[in-house]
């Protein structure tokens, strides 16, 4: 990472987050380590503190008995090598007694008391020469003269000095530690972010086959990436299917409008009486195919972009009831021996309409391949794992299984049913119809012999 | 009849003017929404015919003050917008019909003369009769001279809906909306199919036919 780029990253959510959550860290620190240090060395020096109130306390006592009186008592105090040190100067500032020789730091006036921080020469028990602190209290006597009292910190100065360098080295490497954590846990969501802003950038340039990655960790980018994903990969199919709707018209219509064309021009120059007239009649049917074909062309893509329907709970048995009704006087027309089966109860969240017209496509196309003397079988079930599946079952020529998934595209028509009328959009629209019900178009082997296995079109929808 | 045609588009609107006339119906023509929703609330029109998309007031808009207004001829919405959807929208509004663009002429004028029979025929009646064919609604029989005919209960609506608009040209299209209630067009000769079948019910065994095929339209019940 750059340099440059840390204001970038200093602006994320993540940062800001880990930046908090350092401070915090070092706050909380601090009062731990405040408290230790509270109750530790400061409490050794409260008590020092204290001891030396009282002494203070005792020889102020003897004070009241005359500057001779506290001048044996500060000879006999200092004599006894107890806690304390000692050194009294009289009037003049000649000292009386004590272990000091001078004042480490000037006398107050009367009447007043200073706390000085001072370092003395002493040796160690075995003799070597050691420089140490002490801690007193400085007192001016209304005589004139000075009392000082004072006691060794060399040891406990060195702990408050350990301890306190402790409580601000760990607070300083806390924060850095932390902050560090923060940059690196916030360049790693920032990297994560900047990874979707990139795909995103790049599919609004065009390439909608990018997709942003999935670490499979679960979390919630992964779950932001997968969304992403699937909204793209829905995206992609739409435009890759109008895509190719374009040119699929621009293929299925160019011919009809050329027949057209060539028509009109042929019948303006016929010479016969009843020539051109003839020409406009034909013209005005190759326009209805083109109409039908655009029509279909518009239906499908408004069921594929969800754009129509209204879905309630359907039994979709009274659906096929209709078709059976409206389909076996055209099965007995063609000779074709006609079987309906239903069960009951079987209810499918869907639009009656878009089923209808799937369903009608499918019995359209059975009735249009199975030659005379066929069968078509129309039957809705329920499947062993509860879906309702509405299948069209008849005994023509099939559809080869290398073909099947390419049928089912637009304007896909093969080779032998090109001399048929149709737009090739029959099956399309039954997919589209299955999938905008969430369930799928399903084609496999009708009804027929092993050469000439039939065909059997299943719409699959979820029960409901 | 008479009949007012708000379209826009002078083209189309001559076009449904020359359709219209030439079937013997007279037609006004108005090319926007306010002027035609004034000139429908004041002139006598048996029948409106209003485009879906006009400038000025949308075609939906009009014919909701109209209805509001206390209008009470029935309307035909001519429309680009096909989808299920879009007719419903047509007939919330008080539309009676709707008709998607591009139409055959002959659905045009079959539609529009619907509508006519429509507005005059709104006592509701108990029995139809065609020539020597009589329907009763209510015990759901039909004889012809007398001679009863059986009917499956879809035969029997269709024959309804032929009766109901005996001597006029009913399409294919209509009878799957009509009859049916399907908004698409089957690719196979269904309409016909179920035609014929009813024909050789009801024509067969008499000399003169009622149910005649009007080549290129549809069919016209007539005696």
């Amino acid at each position: 990472m750059k340099i440059g780029r840390l204001p970038a990253l200093v602006r994320t959510t993540t940062f800001r987050l880990a930046l908090l959550h350092a401070s915090i860290f070092i706050l909380f620190t601090a009062s731990l380590l405040a408290y230790l240090y509270y109750e530790t060395a400061g409490h050794l020096d409260r008590q020092a503190g204290n001891e030396l109130n009282a002494e203070f306390q005792e020889l102020s006592a003897a004070y009241r008995g005359g500057f001779d009186r506290l001048n044996q008592s500060v000879i006999e105090r200092s004599s006894a090598r107890g806690k304390f040190f000692y050194l009294l100067l009289d009037g003049s500032g000649v000292k009386a007694s004590g272990d000091f020789d001078v004042l480490p730091a000037p006398a107050p006036t009367a009447g007043q008391v200073v706390d000085v921080n001072f370092d003395y020469d002493a040796r160690t028990p075995d003799g070597q020469p050691s420089r140490r602190s002490a801690q007193g209290r400085i007192s001016r006597l209304t005589d004139g003269g000075v009392l000082m009292v004072a006691y060794d910190v060399g040891e406990l100065g060195e702990m408050n000095r350990r301890i306190s360098d402790v409580v601000w080295r760990s607070a300083a490497v806390g924060f850095v530690l932390s902050l560090i954590g923060g940059v690196v846990i916030s360049r790693s969501a920032a990297q994560r972010a900047e990874q979707l802003a990139k795909t995103t950038e790049v599919v609004m340039a065009g390439d909608l086959s990018r997709r942003a990655p999935v670490f499979g960790s679960g979390d919630e980018f992964d779950r932001l990436s997968e969304q992403l994903n699937a909204m793209l990969a829905k995206l992609e199919r739409l435009v890759i299917s109008s895509r190719s709707a374009g040119d699929s018209i621009a293929h299925d219509l160019r011919s009809p409008l050329t027949r057209l064309r060539n028509r009109l021009e042929g019948g303006l120059r016929d010479t016969n009486a009843d020539g051109p007239r003839q020409a406009l009649a034909r013209s005005i049917d190759d326009v209805d195919g083109v109409l039908d074909t655009f029509n279909a062309v518009l239906r499908l893509s408004r069921v594929q972009a969800g754009a129509t329907g209204s879905f309630k709970r359907t039994d979709v048995v009274g659906i096929t009831n209709e078709l059976a009704e409206l389909y076996q006087p055209v099965c007995e027309e063609k000779q074709l021996s006609f079987e309906y089966a239903c069960e009951p109860d079987l209810y499918v969240l869907a639009d009656r309409d878009l089923i209808a017209q799937a369903m009608s496509n499918l019995m359209d196309n059975a009735v249009k391949y199975t030659p005379s003397g066929g069968d078509v079988r129309l039957k809705a079930r329920r499947a062993a794992n509860g879906d309702i599946e509405l299948s069209v079952a008849d005994s023509g020529p099939g559809i080869p299984a290398q073909d099947r998934e390419r049928v089912i595209e637009r304007f896909v028509r093969l080779e032998q049913s090109r001399s048929e009328p149709g737009s090739g959009l029959g099956l399309s629209l039954a997919s589209a119809v299955a999938e905008a019900h969430s369930g799928s178009l399903v084609l496999g082997d009708g009804l027929g012999l092993p050469g000439r296995p039939g065909l059997k079109a299943t719409l699959v929808l979820p029960a409901a | 009849m008479r009949v007012i045609v708000i379209e826009d588009d002078s083209d189309a609107a001559s076009f449904v003017k020359r359709v219209l006339s030439e079937a013997g119906h007279a037609v006004d023509i108005c090319g926007d929404g306010e002027s035609g929703l004034n000139q429908a609330r004041t002139g006598d029109y048996d029948a409106l015919v209003v485009d879906r998309m006009l400038p000025g007031m949308d075609g939906l808009k009009l014919l909701k003050s109209y209805r509001d207004g206390g209008g009470r001829a029935p309307a035909l919405f001519l429309s680009a917008l096909g989808e299920v959807d879009h007719r419903v929208e047509g007939l919330q509004a008080g539309g009676d019909d709707y008709l998607v663009k591009p139409y055959a002429p002959s659905e045009l004028v079959a539609r529009v003369e619907a509508l006519g029979r429509r507005a005059t025929g709104d006592i509701p009646t108990t029995k139809l009769a065609v020539g020597g064919l009589e329907m009763d609604l209510l015990a759901r029989s039909v004889t012809r001279d007398g001679q009863k005919i059986d009917l499956q209960p879809r035969e029997f609506r269709l024959l309804e809906f032929l009766m109901r608009h005996a001597g006029q040209v009913v399409t294919r299209t209509m009878l799957l909306e009509k009859v049916w209630d399907y908004h698409f067009d089957p690719q196979t000769n269904v309409i016909d199919v179920h035609v014929s079948r009813l024909r050789g019910k009801i024509d067969k065994d008499f000399e003169r036919p009622l149910l005649h095929t009007v080549r290129g339209a549809g069919y016209r019940l007539e005696a």
